[in-house]
């Protein structure tokens, strides 16, 4: 049993402060309502406002965070598995089968939640607070404009209250559904969530895909390498949801054919362990050659310092999905791949960071089939424990 | 890296409730005085540098009649004479423009009520309120100056009153060298002889203007509480050349001239910006005049239909209420009389409309004077320089004499000193009555007469409540039985609410209830069957 770094410091910052103001925003809403009497109607008016501000701006920065941590992807949309998971909400749950989709640092909500999520916060967050602004600020004439009637403002944010308050008693339901009941609250709180060896597996499935994915993106139109890609995705995707076997050998095939290049580095900034597919794409010849030494070596000085921030959110706990970097072989030339950093943890502390590399240069066309017969993902996977 | 966002967010959330303690900070102690504009307060205000009127020579005679002392005043006070015979106050006439009617001639003494109907052809007794001397009948001289009654708005020695039936000529009992002698700026006594009597008794017509005020304290009226800044009417209704600030809705039309709250506490008053706004669509006196005839009663309703019942001896008769109230006279009929009255709520943007004496009748009951404004009326469609505002209003409902063939009310001739001269309060007989009211005017009376209902509104401005007895939120933002239940043309928060929408949204929070608790039992059981 291992713990993984969820949820970081901001993100669970943001969810109990925005859960804490949509309770105060339901409890003094629904007296403005005169549903019933409670704190009084003015102090319940200046209460609503002031909370109304608060989640204005807390909803800024969480805009703000969403897309400079990439955390926006969390809410793609997607149909696959959707069915599985209502099927395991409606009949799994109780036979006590798995979660058809875990908790993933890239994958941190289920389809059903994607859709969910996506609707709270596009739809009922949204429709809430500019009803609720209108409501607040044109009923009266502000810079000469002022609704027409607030009649229909006020039955948009009414229902609108109603609809979260049903989104939050399923919620907090759902919330007992993880490992133990009460392992997904703790989560939310310390950020940490305990995973089993199996489901670490499958966030490292989910890591490669995912970077599987981000490189597909930036081939246009369908060659050969992206064709591969979808194999590797296709075999890649099909293993999540079940119980993933890491020697599985399609699934190792499907990652040695797509080429995926895996490092560990320490927190001190030295390799660890590297695996063929790196060690062919950087050119060396042996592992011996580059373990040991600085991850500075491969990287020019500019770079170096771009990765160097990078490094240090991953040590502080996050997972990130940089973009496409620059290398620098042995021989001195250059080449490109995307690349996946993920922090390694043992008893709770982060002793280093590892990732997986994907060539997005062109040469890696003709070494393609080189590589195919190399590479044994599941020995470097078994190797890093 | 996370921190210093975290840093700027708790700042900014601190910020927004320190600033809402800061608000509570800003209200005013009990004691602390308000900010006001335009006026200067009791204590700050220099002593009266009133010129001592006994003094001079030309008011040390023996006047016979009132116009001598008119004559007298006008020979140091030149041209003002001129000044008064233009105001309302003298003319009881201006012309005003009313919707769908035109310019027409309105004003006291040519538009109806619902109390004692009308001046005309009574004008001997009524005009015991006229600022002058004389007005008898339609031979009156609107431009002779030395008709002008000074004294009744400058006695300052409390001695002066006109003789009842004399056309407003002093009682012959005053002693007009004493009053002559005591004369300055008019107080509370002077306007009130005759405001706080209308309609034939004390707060009859108004139901907030009455001589309660007189020596009344700051819960009775903040502003002329003599425990307070004993403010005269003058010190609201400005004056310059005799001309008033201010507007009696049952006689005049247009949103002018008018005498506002806001002259002096702006329309921004409150700490509390929310309330402020409430402004824009309410007006100061909706929330701080909760009730109105809090010393004596008002008359709420005056049923001219059941007068001319007499006693045994073929006599006028009264008889009272309980709290001493009038509740018939032969003369005038029934009336009931009511105390701690809660004001009715309309939309008014100062605009008024009356039911003129030579209108067709269209509705029952008969609105003798409709204020103007929905709360449609705002922004682009108003029709006066702000939008409706919802004020508090007297309500006075009436039956009275009408046409039942032209349709039209009847100005019947009530007033005489003798028997046979058509007079209603004298001969008991309507139907001569209306026909000497109405030949009176020249105008047709078919000799066919019954009675109508009529509603007269009068907005109320006076008897403003100290600040703790104001209107709060609940009374208003309440689901039921609220103040405003009546104003059915606008979305009101806690009031209003959509059914439908409502039952939806209960239903999805049971259902999403229900849904949970469902699938929690199943889960429990199905775990426990497990282990077992």
């Amino acid at each position: 049993m291992k713990k993984v770094y969820i949820y970081t410091l901001f993100n669970r910052f943001w969810h109990w402060t925005q859960a804490l103001l949509i309770f105060i925003l339901i409890v003094t809403g629904f007296e403005v309502h005169s549903t019933y009497n409670l704190i009084g109607y003015e102090a319940a008016v200046n209460l609503h406002n002031i909370s109304a501000w608060a989640f204005l701006v807390l909803i800024v920065f969480a805009i703000f965070w969403h897309l400079t941590t990439g955390e926006w992807r969390q809410y793609i949309q997607t149909t696959k598995l959707v069915k599985e998971q209502v099927g395991y909400y409606l009949t799994g749950i109780f036979k006590g089968a798995p979660h058809p989709t875990s908790k993933l640092v890239y994958n941190k909500f289920n389809p059903l939640q994607r859709i969910i999520y996506l609707g709270l916060k596009i739809l009922v967050i949204p429709v809430q607070v500019i009803s609720g602004f209108l409501y607040l600020y044109f009923n009266y004439p502000l810079g000469g404009v002022e609704l027409d009637s607030l009649q229909w403002v006020a039955y948009i944010h009414t229902i609108g209250a109603f609809s979260l308050m049903a989104f939050i008693i399923a919620h907090m339901y759902l919330t007992t559904t993880g490992h133990k009941p009460t392992s997904a609250i703790k989560a939310m709180v310390t950020g940490w969530e305990e995973m089993d060896d199996e489901e670490i597996h499958e966030r490292m499935v989910n890591d490669i895909e995912e970077a599987l994915l981000k490189t597909k993106k930036q081939f246009k139109g369908g060659n050969e390498k992206s064709q591969d890609l979808d194999e590797a995705l296709l075999t890649a995707q099909s293993n999540i949801g079940s119980k993933i076997n890491m020697k599985d050998n399609r699934f190792r095939d499907a990652i040695a054919s797509s080429g995926v290049g895996y490092f560990c580095i320490s927190k001190e900034g030295i390799f660890r362990d590297v695996n063929t597919a790196w060690i062919n794409l950087y050119k060396y010849d042996t592992k011996e050659e580059i373990l040991g030494n600085h991850y500075k070596l491969s990287r020019t000085e500019e770079d170096f310092f771009e990765l160097e921030k990078s490094v240090n959110r991953v040590l502080n706990g996050e997972t990130l999905n940089h973009g496409e970097v620059k290398r620098i072989c042995k021989d001195g030339t250059s080449g490109y791949h995307t690349l996946t950093i993920s922090p390694v943890i043992v008893d709770h502390e982060i002793t280093g960071f590892e990732g997986f590399i994907i060539d997005t240069t062109d040469r890696r066309l003709a070494e393609k089939e080189l590589l195919k017969k190399k590479i044994r993902i599941d020995e470097e996977l078994n190797s890093k424990k | 890296m996370n921190k210093p966002i975290l840093l700027i967010v708790f700042s900014l959330l601190f910020s927004a409730v320190s600033f809402a303690q800061d608000v509570e900070k800003e209200q005013l102690p009990e004691e602390t005085r308000i900010e006001v504009k335009n006026y200067i307060w009791k204590s700050e205000r220099p002593t009266s540098s009133q010129a001592d009127h006994s003094t001079f020579e030309i008011l040390q005679q023996d006047f016979a009649t009132g116009p001598d002392v008119t004559e007298a005043c006008i020979t140091c006070h030149t041209k003002r004479d001129e000044e008064v015979m233009a105001t309302s106050h003298w003319n009881w006439e201006r012309t005003e423009m009313l919707d769908g009617k035109g310019e027409v001639p309105v004003g006291k003494k040519n538009i109806l009520n619902n109390f004692c109907i009308g001046v005309a052809a009574s004008e001997a007794t009524c005009t015991r309120c006229h600022i002058g001397y004389g007005w008898k009948d339609k031979s009156f001289d609107f431009t002779e100056g030395k008709n002008i009654d000074c004294l009744v708005c400058h006695d300052n020695s409390g001695t002066y009153k006109k003789g009842k039936g004399m056309a407003g000529h002093a009682d012959p009992s005053v002693n007009l060298s004493y009053v002559a002698q005591n004369v300055g700026q008019p107080k509370r006594e002077n306007c009130g002889v005759c405001h706080f009597w209308g309609g034939g008794g004390n707060n009859v017509k108004h139901g907030d203007l009455e001589m309660a005020l007189l020596e009344g304290t700051k819960k009775l009226d903040v502003h002329m509480g003599i425990d307070g800044e004993d403010m005269s009417c003058v010190d609201c209704h400005k004056t310059e050349n005799h001309q008033m600030a201010g507007k009696l809705y049952a006689l005049s039309s247009e949103n002018k001239d008018r005498a506002t709250c806001e002259q002096c506490h702006t329309a921004e008053p409150h700490a509390d910006k929310m309330i402020n706004s409430h402004n824009t669509r309410i007006a100061c006196q909706t929330c701080h005049i909760p009730i109105y005839a809090k010393a004596n009663s008002t008359k709420m309703i005056w049923d001219w239909s059941t007068a001319g019942r007499l006693d045994e001896e073929g006599k006028a008769m009264h008889e009272s209420d309980a709290d001493g109230n009038h509740n018939y006279l032969s003369i005038k009929g029934t009336f009931v009389y009511d105390d701690h009255v809660k004001p009715e709520y309309y939309w008014f943007n100062g605009l008024a409309n009356h039911q003129l004496i030579t209108d067709k009748i269209d509705t029952i009951p008969v609105q003798m004077n409709s204020l103007d404004g929905s709360y449609a009326d705002k922004g682009a469609r108003q029709k006066t320089d702000t939008p409706s505002k919802i004020w508090p209003v007297k309500v006075h409902r009436g039956k009275q004499i009408y046409d039942t063939e032209y349709k039209t009310l009847i100005q019947p001739k009530l007033w005489s000193p003798e028997k046979g001269d058509s007079a209603y309060w004298v001969d008991f007989n309507w139907n001569e009555s209306a026909k000497a009211g109405m030949d009176y005017l020249g105008l047709p009376y078919s000799g066919n007469y019954d009675f109508v209902e009529t509603e007269m509104y009068w907005p109320l401005n006076h008897m403003v409540a100290p600040k703790e007895q104001s209107l709060s939120c609940k009374d208003c933002h309440t689901r039921n039985n609220g103040r405003l239940a009546s104003l059915n043309d606008f979305y009101l928060p806690g009031r209003d609410k959509s059914n439908i929408l409502d039952g939806i949204g209960i239903a999805l929070v049971i259902l999403a209830s229900l849904g949970v608790l469902i699938h929690g039992i199943i889960r429990i059981l199905a775990t426990k069957r497990s282990k077992a």
